[in-house]
């Protein structure tokens, strides 16, 4: 890590070591992987390096991409995506963050931004991420994403497309966005030469169908099995919730955690469900949560966005109404509504909002959720913090904060 | 009735033909308990000031427009809290071509409706199409005008009118409004006499999304071909951006990146808060760009022999006095405590009597720092980074980078070869890094201040004070103390993270030796080697390093 970060100034031997890294992360987890937990989630770290590692080595046939863009289509045309929020994770992986955040920062870049992005723009503006062939973003969620991709396109002189997600569903908001994605592909085909086959792309679709459905089966069984995982691995699961949704290694993932998740233990521990992503690094978090029998964290909302059987023979109309109706675009009662329609699905013992730095989207609504929540009777904890800095996280007071919560929910004696 | 807006996309003057008065909402402060408890301190501080304001009331209406992740969770919020009245929110789409334009025709239309129904008012063409020619003719009246003396542009986030107001009392002679909250962005075309409801809608639809986009928008190219004119006829930009508002940071670096222009880029809350930290850094712009010969020329005066300068700082007030050969006669250093005259009073009685001489015998007097305006018996008013730049290079004639750390901010001040100041920066609103931070941190460990350096010899062990914020950095001091950690290492630690902020800041200007350290913290050794570790230069620290705007300000009185 301190390689790293002394040869910010050096970015072909920092992409070296990066690569490196995530190789020998590959050869571990396909060799043996954490004894901890089960086999299904052993593939998952695998195939998630995978998927950070190919468009670094194939930056030729790579895009950038934000974490809600439609890769169902780069996946179609055989395009690797880069989720610049994924490789900023990994950025807090090699505890190297913060050089990349202060060159952003350097460089003019607001230090209210969300440290996700700012870790990226660093990354790009060191040139330790080679460039790509095209850049993705939607406009869904978060403001950075169409302010930080227009940036970075224009620094590196790398073609983009931002797709405007309107915020409320009709027939016109769908046809505009599915003109857009018509349009994208287009200037898709004209940057990468390859042309889009539009079967292999309903295919990625009925892929996509078959992974929802075993998704909402997953839902139904986690409410009573138990499933030793870490926060790592939660974060590890936006790969195939989001990115690579469709490809044959998601799928694959989600048939052997099904197969597996039946002869898991019923659980006996006290359960949390997890607003908005999840720093991975904290001690204290990792100390109650990771591989817990006591305590566990039954998922992210995020990870349950959008959960609907998708029409495979439109495809571009499915996606537009999959980004529209994704529960953290329009207004925050449709994100209210879906996050109490997955916990009466899954009956956890008390919700977490993880307030992300820079990140106004969530942490704004965040009240209206504890409203209705205390309405229906279950403890809820908001944590501040940063999943992208380490220098935003304060490890005393979010220790402080989340045992008064375990005690709240109770057995925290148990763990100790 | 009254109905609030906030976003220039909003269909106000078709309200305002319905009889509507349109309002928009400028607030002036933020009720942190209202804001806070209705949503998190992480929003943008301009939607906190909206959602106080709604809250005390005095609207019929609220109208927004999706425009950013926190007027979208203000729109959320309200609608909850405000359940009397409408609280509505037009999905505006982010691009301008012909789809998106009928998409907002169908929004406005959607919305006129809701309006209409809510209100029971009647929306009508014909009154429509009167009310836009009327407008149309005031507006013409909007334009630029003639350039005359230091014409400044504002750009980048909402400004208010309160800050249009502070930047020209701070010098400039003109000041162009082109945020999203002047009138310089909107040229609507014609529309057509004959048109019905359905093409005046879309034709109004057409006017605000074809108007100079804001940084929300997905396509801003014409903001690019607008910066180049308005760069050819204004002295320079003032680039405004809010706390917890990251749309504008982009532009302003792609312009610092792209062009040699005059800018200063400033963040506010939106309210009037830290007027005086604001006023310092738009006089000094304003004053670079009058140039150096402008201010000779102003400063020449005969005068009598000694002078007096005056820098009333946050923590300490300093007078330097000199006489016509510029030798110091004498300099005193107090703390300002409460009363900015009183302090000044003192230490200008006390630097008088170290030179043996009286009130009458001076006969110029120049103040600068936060508290310059406030000193009855100056004569004239400088900002420090002025004199800050002058003092230094008559210390040093080699110097071209100044840091100075004092109690409340900190700058770096980059001169000339003949000792003009060029470009300078200084921290935000916030005291991280700051002589503040220390004074904070030294209490925290129960050290006096002047003893940190000291302690931090005795350091051996390397400690990462990682926040940046000082409310934050205190608690990560109070957790390493709770570890059990070394104070010298710690203070080491705090040292450390000093010097960084400070290169952080050095850095948006490039480095470029010599290097002269000036302000309270340069008497700190441990912060002036930390940054001489991280440059790799020696930085070169005055006998007295905190007299050093109040010699410039006496040079300057010299000079009158």
């Amino acid at each position: 890590m301190r390689w790293i970060k002394k040869s910010v100034n050096d970015p072909e031997k920092v992409r070296k070591l990066v690569v490196w890294g995530l190789m020998a992360e590959h050869v571990f987890f396909s060799l043996f992987g954490d004894k901890h937990v089960p086999k299904s989630f052993n593939y998952l770290n695998k195939i998630g390096v995978e998927f950070v590692l190919s468009p670094l080595v194939h930056s030729d046939q790579s895009a950038w991409v934000n974490l809600f863009a439609p890769t169902e289509i780069l996946h179609a045309m055989d395009i690797y995506p880069l989720c610049i929020e994924a490789f900023s994770s990994f950025l807090v992986g090699f505890q190297c963050e913060d050089v990349y955040i202060d060159y952003a920062q350097r460089f003019g870049i607001s230090d209210t931004l969300c440290s996700y992005h700012k870790g990226f723009i660093g990354a790009a503006l060191t040139d330790l991420l080679p460039k790509p062939k095209f850049m993705i973003t939607s406009s869904m969620l978060c403001d950075a994403n169409i302010s930080t991709f227009r940036y970075l396109s224009w620094y590196h002189h790398v073609p983009m497309y931002s797709i405007d997600v309107p915020f409320e569903y009709s027939s016109q908001s769908v046809s505009y966005l599915e003109g857009q994605l018509r349009e994208m592909v287009k200037m898709l085909e004209q940057v990468t030469g390859k042309k889009m086959d539009e079967d292999k792309l309903k295919e990625v679709i009925k892929r996509e169908n078959k992974t929802h459905a075993y998704m909402n089966r997953y839902i139904d069984v986690l409410r009573y099995k138990c499933h030793p995982t870490t926060l790592t691995l939660e974060m590890y699961m936006l790969f195939v919730t989001h990115t690579f949704m469709g490809t044959q290694q998601t799928l694959r993932f989600f048939e052997i955690l099904m197969d597996e998740m039946e002869s898991f233990p019923d659980s006996k521990a006290k359960r949390v469900f997890w607003v908005h992503i999840v720093p991975f690094y904290p001690h204290g978090l990792k100390r109650y949560f990771n591989y817990s029998q006591h305590y566990e964290v039954l998922g992210l909302d995020l990870n349950f966005d959008y959960l609907e059987e998708m029409d495979c023979d439109n495809p571009y109309r499915a996606l537009a109404i999959k980004m529209i109706l994704n529960h953290g675009n329009g207004p925050y009662q449709r994100k209210i509504g879906s996050i109490m329609n997955i916990i009466d699905r899954l009956q956890p013992d008390g919700v977490i909002h993880f307030c992300q730095w820079g990140c106004k989207q969530s942490v704004g609504g965040m009240m209206l959720l504890k409203q209705m929540l205390d309405e229906r009777g279950i403890p809820f904890l908001a944590l501040d913090g940063d999943g992208a800095d380490r220098r935003n996280h304060h490890e005393g007071q979010v220790n402080t904060r989340l045992e008064a919560f375990l005690e709240m929910i109770g057995k925290r004696e148990r763990c100790l | 009735m009254t109905v609030g807006y906030i976003c220039r996309y909003t269909p106000v003057k078709l309200l305002e033909s319905m009889g509507v008065e349109c309002r928009r909402i400028e607030p002036g402060y933020i009720d942190n308990e209202v804001a806070e408890a209705l949503m998190h301190p992480n929003v943008c501080t301009y939607v906190k000031g909206v959602l106080s304001e709604v809250v005390r009331g005095g609207y019929d209406g609220i109208i927004l427009v999706n425009c950013c992740d926190s007027a979208r969770r203000l729109y959320d919020v309200l609608k909850n809290a405000k359940k009397d009245m409408m609280v509505y929110m037009l999905d505006l789409p982010r691009k301008s071509g012909d789809q998106a334009v009928a998409v907002y025709t169908g929004e406005i239309k959607k919305f006129v409706q809701a309006f209409a129904d809510f209100y029971s008012k009647e929306f009508n063409v014909q009154d429509f199409k009167k009310y836009i020619s009327i407008e149309k003719n005031a507006e013409q009246n909007n334009r630029p005008k003639m350039r005359k003396g230091i014409s400044l542009a504002i750009m980048g986030a909402r400004c208010s009118a309160y800050l249009v107001d502070l930047i020209k009392k701070a010098g400039a002679d003109e000041v162009l409004n082109y945020t999203c909250t002047g009138d310089l962005l909107e040229y609507p075309p014609l529309f057509d006499k004959s048109a019905r409801e359905q093409e005046m809608i879309e034709w109004y639809a057409g006017c605000l999304m074809r108007s100079i986009p804001c940084m929300r928008m997905a396509d801003i190219d014409r903001r690019r071909d607008v910066l180049k004119d308005i760069m050819a006829n204004v002295n320079g930009i003032v680039y405004h951006t809010i706390k917890f508002c990251e749309f504008y940071s982009y532009e302003y670096s792609y312009i610092k990146d792209n062009y040699h222009f005059p800018i200063l880029k400033i963040e506010t809350d939106f309210t009037s808060d830290s007027e005086g930290q604001l006023m310092t850094r738009v006089s000094a712009f304003v004053e670079s760009l009058r140039g150096r010969d402008e201010i000779r020329k102003t400063l020449r005066k005969s005068g009598k022999k000694i002078v007096a300068g005056v820098d009333s700082g946050s923590l300490s007030t300093d007078v330097v006095i000199l006489d016509e050969d510029y030798n110091i006669l004498s300099y005193s250093v107090m703390p300002t405590g409460a009363s900015i005259v009183e302090s000044a009073d003192r230490a200008f009685s006390q630097a008088i009597e170290k030179a043996g001489i009286s009130r009458d015998d001076i006969s110029f007097v120049v103040s600068t720092g936060y508290g310059r305006i406030n000193i009855p018996f100056a004569d004239k008013q400088v900002t420090e980074i002025t004199c800050h730049g002058k003092g230094a290079y008559f210390l040093n004639n080699g110097v071209r980078t100044i840091i100075d750390i004092g109690g409340q901010d900190s700058k770096v001040i980059r001169l000339d070869d003949n000792g003009n100041v060029v470009d300078f920066v200084m921290n935000d609103r916030c005291s991280a890094g700051t002589g503040r931070f220390l004074e904070v941190m030294a209490k925290a460990l129960e050290i006096p201040l002047e003893k940190m350096g000291e302690e931090a010899q005795k350091a051996t062990e390397d400690i990462n004070i990682t926040s940046i914020c000082t409310v934050f950095a205190e608690s990560e001091v109070i957790s390493l103390i709770a570890q059990n950690k070394k104070r010298a290492d710690i203070v080491k630690g705090l040292h450390n993270s000093v010097a960084s902020k400070t290169i952080g800041l050095l850095d948006r200007i490039g480095r470029k030796g010599a290097y002269m350290m000036t302000g309270g913290v340069a008497k700190n050794r441990g912060v002036v080697e930390a940054i001489e570790q991280k440059i790799g230069e020696k930085v070169y620290v005055p006998e007295e390093p905190q007299i050093a705007g109040a010699l410039g300000a006496a040079i300057l009185a010299l000079q009158e």
